[in-house]
């Protein structure tokens, strides 16, 4: 039930948000590509906010050994990597259109590079097989190293080299209420559909728990 | 404690020299990325000082990835890791240990490559000599300690290489960034720039995932299969 009102309000907040970007919000200076941002943002902090889920999750499975923890530490990393990889396609897109380039060396673009990399290999290690519950501790040490890593990936690119405009993806001198509006609906939309999507995929991953548990029993039977 | 991780290095180390496979794989397979790498200097060209710090680097990187895979599965045989655990020994005593007996495998594999970037790479040291060393033992502390760490995710698995490489070379990016960038100033004639802000962030990584790993390791080193 909850996941469904979460995706009835993630559709109604998507389609507003769509309707905000073409029709609300100005056209910024650089043009109508600027409009890729609307979608870029926050794709990026929900992916950074799954990626925050998975270093909690992993934390309180340390703790408390209970396997929902590791399934939503699951499910976020998932998600994290595809919010992330949405994220770096649209960032792409954008750059190319907006500086010329495809990619270029900028602090935070290349912490998002990174830790889609560190979580793409973190989901690969989740996908090996090995028992349960050793699989689960591994994933939760390597859950919270990669988080503690962020900050110094970031400060590493910094260090290396920021001659690119940092100050274009903030846009905070030159953004216009209505730019503010259609970014905060963004935000507020992709969250429903982050937590829509959230939530089905730990009841997936509950079910196929359960089945497994079962298949198991029936063996030993 | 300090005298069980002596032990647990010194008993690594006999092994790995003796029989192991992993020093001479990390040694041979650097050497091979640094000559690999010298095929991209154009002829009568030069390799940037930047790009010879990567290529140390990164044969350094591949090194860790297999030294610390031959140091876990030591005890894959005959479950000696069960052994160690039930020993009185603490299974910090462990970590220490590998730790220490990967840096002194590390150290004598860069032992090769440094001169072989010399001779391939066509690169002189012109700063300062604490600097390189500083460099090599600070990022060298940063490698081992994750590489201490995250070898015991893979044990048991068959493509455990390939699978810690993949897990591990993202997150040394940070320590990777300072080496190769106070390699590039050692190896320039031109005037260096500012190293404290790279020596703070080695010394950063290092102790930030010092502590994760003493608090960690006892998780991923475990019985369990």
């Amino acid at each position: 039930m909850m996941v469904k009102i979460l995706a009835a309000a993630a559709a109604v907040a998507l389609l507003a948000h769509q309707y905000m970007i073409w029709f609300y919000a100005p056209v910024a200076q650089s043009g109508p590509v600027q409009k890729i941002f609307y979608m870029h943002l926050p794709c990026s902090w929900w992916a950074l906010a799954s990626f925050f889920v998975v270093f909690v999750s992993s934390l309180l499975y340390l703790f408390r050994r209970d396997p929902a923890y590791d399934r939503a530490a699951g499910a976020a990393a998932e998600l994290g990597v595809l919010f992330a990889t949405l994220s770096l396609i649209t960032g792409s897109v954008w750059a190319r259109a907006e500086w010329g380039h495809w990619w270029v060396w900028d602090p935070k673009l290349t912490t998002s590079l990174i830790m889609w990399y560190v979580y793409a290999g973190y989901l690969v290690l989740r996908s090996t097989p090995m028992g349960r519950e050793r699989k689960a501790l591994v994933c939760a040490v390597l859950g919270i190293v990669a988080f503690l890593d962020v900050p110094l990936v970031f400060f590493a690119a910094k260090l290396w080299g920021s001659a690119h405009p940092d100050g274009v993806a903030r846009e905070s001198s030159g953004m216009a209420p209505r730019m503010w509006h259609t970014i905060f609906t963004g935000l507020a939309a992709f969250g429903l559909v982050w937590g829509a999507m959230l939530l089905t995929r730990v009841r997936q991953l509950a079910t196929l728990a359960r089945l497994e548990a079962m298949l198991v029993w029936d063996e030993e039977a | 404690m300090l005298k069980r991780s002596a032990a647990m290095a010194a008993k690594d180390l006999r092994l790995s020299i003796s029989g192991g496979q992993g020093l001479v794989q990390a040694v041979l397979l650097g050497l091979l990325l640094i000559f690999l790498f010298s095929l991209s200097k154009p002829l009568g060209g030069v390799i940037t000082p930047q790009a010879a710090g990567a290529i140390f680097w990164l044969a350094s990187a591949f090194g860790l990835v297999l030294v610390f895979n031959d140091l876990f599965a030591i005890e894959e045989a005959n479950g000696a890791r069960v052994g160690i655990l039930s020993s009185p020994a603490p299974v910090h005593a462990v970590w220490v240990g590998k730790g220490l007996a990967g840096l002194c495998l590390l150290l004598v594999s860069q032992l090769v490559f440094l001169p072989a970037t010399a001779a391939f790479l066509g690169q002189n040291v012109y700063g300062p000599w604490w600097l390189l060393l500083a460099t090599l033992i600070g990022a060298d502390i940063g490698l081992v300690v994750i590489g201490a760490l995250l070898g015991a995710l893979s044990q048991g698995q068959a493509a455990r290489e390939s699978l810690l490489s993949v897990i591990v070379f993202p997150l040394l990016l940070p320590v990777l960034l300072a080496g190769i960038t106070l390699f590039a100033m050692c190896f320039s004639p031109e005037p260096m720039g500012e190293p404290d802000s790279w020596l703070g962030l080695i010394l950063a990584f290092d102790a930030l995932f010092a502590g994760a790993g003493l608090f960690l390791f006892p998780f991923v080193y475990s019985g369990e299969e």
